[in-house]
């Protein structure tokens, strides 16, 4: 569970300042030049969403993707609904997707209208294992739904194959994975599209909801612009009321706030800087977490054939006694967030599909052990170092 | 043509606020908490709504159409179940059913307010049927103490789409609490829009208003993050749009009335133009939302372009009855027909009625549809049957 920053600062029993589990107040600032140009910007052409800021925002993603299309939608998780409905899903056309992942892996698929079925996680990257998924392929299987989490892709060579080799559909999951590339590829563009998300602790995170769509089929783009207004066909962003358009698909109202494109738009100038710090302050943790009694696994990124790169979104460790860890960090003013107390298959929506412990052991594995521990860029080195020794005295108390 | 001056919806209508606008999202981007959604002032709107409906809950969401969504699936409305909607409308009636895996059934209009006829409505109702879905449309409530006999008396349950229609009442119940669940929406054209998008559900019913919580955020209870009770979605609200919304909430009643106000000199002033093919709404202020002012002509094309002439924007929702939309042809039953759906498609035309309007723009804007009738070669009266 997250500990709020109240909370930590409540059960903090020393005078040390408080190391939140997130925060991007100090960015916020340095940044509130810009950012106050492009939020009166919105105000001066008068349309707050699906308008003329969120299609800069599109365009500027594009650039910085090379997806040939973003469309600007108010989640994550939307995007994923809107991408496989855009890639042509049908009812119970069955969706491979990893044990282990946000809910919305899955969620995404049953509003879809599809069936998810789950496969096990490679335990170094904590992404969809090939071979798993080949195993789980059925007559009825037509979407490959890898997601891309922490700090690395999924084995994307060994996907594709298995999509290619089955005649798959591969969407991707790449909410997380905003600068990660596969031989100089960006996430998301690997299959028939992918998505990006927004929510703030995001490498590239809103004030509030938003996500995008990523694809280079221009078909695709333009089911799936639709689909986020309503159905309404044609490019209908920045036209006012738009509504005289027909409809041409049953839609949902999925617009991008242009507030947040600002915010975004804002933070976009920053980001490879952030993603070295982030990266940076990675290798900070590890270098003083290295060894210690009581830690499984460090993050690292998998030997892979392909040229990959980092990008440290979240810093996530393997510990014993997980739960007691973070309950002690948070009684030392550090939050925590445990990424993900279950794993998918047994979460108790998807009680319906019949599994049981010990289905897909690895994302069990890693559900009872992974911790992730403050990392953003405002963190600074000495936050981890106040962070290392409290994980340390922790091991070192109970040693 | 000349260029709109007097566009059917105002690009300007925060500017009076930019400045609490920027500073909120200084102040949000920077405040302690560093929580930007669903957060303390979220809880606040929230009450703030739900006190002044007296509502059992009122539940902040993505947006006026996942709203409906919400509502249906927390009455566990899906594949099989069929809902009564209006056939003339905007297409989350129909979207909003079919998103849960139900069949939206159309039942026809009232020809001259263009609400759901309670009458078509009642007729529409099969054994399969789960909810009727009347919608509050332009500037009318629909006949909600009808709806809400027609529900008590076949037991289904009554979703109100009242999207549009914040701050009317009717018969002494607000808009949003004649239905076991209402709606409103934030998105900017609304009466009481906002600078993003952004809904709510209001209820009368607690228990509905507790799953609705629990399905706006992926399944969970608001406890215990990352466990999912339930398939939900992310359909939650900004801290930033709560706030300002909380900002302006006092000063909503002062824009409705003036609304209002312009939309009683309209009628007054077009209360002798039926009988050359402009047909106004019916007067007064009872169970209705001047969200849109909406003008029932026999050459609407004609009118639409009359108006663009004299630099007046307006707008025909929605030029094709839901039945007739692409998207949902294949709920409409073969053969069968909606005819006022399809006169209020052919006819209805909206003008300009928002707050900011001058009175010197309202008595433009009226005088320019009088010159249109004034030079009309057809004095043909509508009928209020098609």
């Amino acid at each position: 569970m997250a500990r709020s920053a109240a909370e930590v600062t409540r059960n903090s029993r020393n005078n040390q300042r408080p190391v939140p589990f997130f925060t991007q107040a100090e960015s916020f600032a340095a940044l509130w030049p810009l950012i106050s140009e492009q939020v009166n910007d919105v105000i001066d052409r008068g349309k707050f969403s699906h308008g003329h800021k969120v299609a800069e925002l599109e365009r500027a993603l594009a650039e910085y993707t090379g997806a040939a299309h973003v469309i600007g939608v108010n989640s994550g998780t939307d995007a994923l609904v809107i991408l496989l409905r855009a890639a042509g899903i049908e009812p119970g056309d069955e969706v491979i997707v990893p044990a282990f992942s946000f809910i919305a892996s899955a969620s995404a698929v049953v509003l879809a209208g599809g069936r998810p079925v789950f496969a096990d996680i490679e335990p170094d990257s904590y992404a969809l294992d090939p071979s798993a998924a080949a195993d789980a392929v059925t007559a009825r299987t037509r979407f490959l739904l890898p997601a891309h989490l922490f700090c690395q892709l999924a084995d994307l060579d060994g996907l594709v194959e298995l999509a290619d080799r089955r005649g798959l559909t591969m969407v991707e999951d790449s909410a997380e994975a905003i600068g990660m590339r596969w031989n100089g590829r960006h996430a998301g563009r690997f299959g028939a599209g992918g998505v990006l998300s927004f929510f703030p602790t995001k490498t590239l995170g809103a004030i509030g909801d938003a996500g995008a769509v990523l694809t280079d089929d221009p078909h695709l783009a333009a089911v799936a612009d639709a689909l986020r207004h309503h159905g309404r066909a044609g490019h209908t962003i920045n036209h006012f009321p738009g509504i005289a358009t027909p409809t041409a698909y049953p839609g949902m109202n999925s617009k991008m706030d242009d507030l947040q494109a600002a915010v975004l738009l804002a933070k976009l100038t920053r980001l490879d800087a952030e993603i070295s710090r982030r990266n940076h302050l990675a290798d900070a943790y590890s270098a003083r977490l290295r060894g210690c009694p009581g830690i499984r696994r460090l993050p690292a990124m998998v030997r892979r054939t392909a040229t990959t790169n980092r990008v440290c979104y979240v810093y996530l460790i393997e510990v014993d006694a997980r739960d007691e860890l973070a309950d002690w960090l948070a009684g030392q003013g550090i939050g925590t967030e445990t990424y993900y107390p279950a794993p998918l298959h047994l979460q108790p929506c998807f009680a319906d599909l019949g599994h049981r412990p010990g289905d897909f052991p690895v994302a069990e594995a890693a559900c009872a052990r992974t911790l992730a521990l403050p990392l953003y860029p405002d963190l600074t080195d000495a936050e981890v170092d106040v962070v290392c020794a409290a994980v340390r005295r922790f091991f070192g108390e109970r040693g | 043509m000349n260029a709109i001056d007097l566009p059917f919806f105002p690009t300007d209508q925060f500017d009076e606020d930019r400045e609490v606008l920027v500073d909120l999202v200084r102040r949000i981007g920077l405040a302690p908490s560093q929580r930007f959604i669903l957060g303390e002032q979220t809880a606040r709107f929230e009450e703030l709504l739900r006190a002044e409906l007296g509502a059992a809950d009122v539940v902040a969401c993505g947006s006026g159409t996942s709203a409906l969504t919400l509502i249906l699936r927390a009455m566990d409305i899906g594949p099989g179940d069929e809902i009564v909607v209006p056939a003339f409308g905007c297409a989350p009636l129909a979207s909003a059913p079919v998103s849960v895996g139900a069949t939206p059934v159309f039942a026809d209009v009232d020809p001259w307010t263009m609400v759901a006829d309670p009458t078509a409505v009642e007729a529409a109702i099969t054994p399969r049927t789960r909810a009727i879905m009347p919608a509050h449309i332009f500037s009318v409530l629909a006949d909600m103490p009808a709806m809400r006999r027609i529900a008590g008396r076949h037991s289904l349950r009554l979703v109100e789409d009242s999207a549009v229609a914040q701050g009317a009442v009717l018969d002494g119940v607000p808009a949003g609490r004649w239905g076991d669940a209402g709606v409103f929406s934030f998105v900017q054209v609304k009466s009481f829009g906002g600078p993003g998008e952004g809904g709510v559900v209001v209820t009368g019913d607690a228990e509905l208003g507790a799953a609705v919580r629990m399905l706006r955020n992926h399944g969970q209870d608001g406890a215990r993050r990352f466990v999912h009770h339930r398939i939900g979605y992310n359909s939650r609200f900004d801290e930033l749009l709560a706030a300002f919304q909380i900002h302006r909430h006092p000063t909503l009643g002062r824009r409705l009335d003036r609304r209002a106000r312009i939309a009683e000199y309209y009628t007054d002033r077009f209360a002798t133009l039926a009988d050359h093919g402009v047909l106004a709404p019916p007067p007064g202020r009872a169970g209705r939302c001047y969200y849109v002012y909406t003008l029932l002509a026999r050459q609407r094309d004609e009118l639409r372009d009359h108006l663009a002439a004299q630099g007046i924007g307006s707008h025909a929702y929605y030029p094709l009855p839901l039945p007739a939309q692409p998207a949902f042809a294949r709920f409409a039953a073969v053969g069968q027909r909606w005819p006022a759906a399809d006169q209020a498609s052919a006819r209805a035309l909206s003008i300009p009625v928002y707050p900011q309007l001058r009175d010197a723009d309202v008595e433009r804007i009226a005088d320019a549809v009088c010159a249109f009738v004034g030079r009309s070669v057809s004095p043909e009266r509508i009928g209020a049957r098609p």
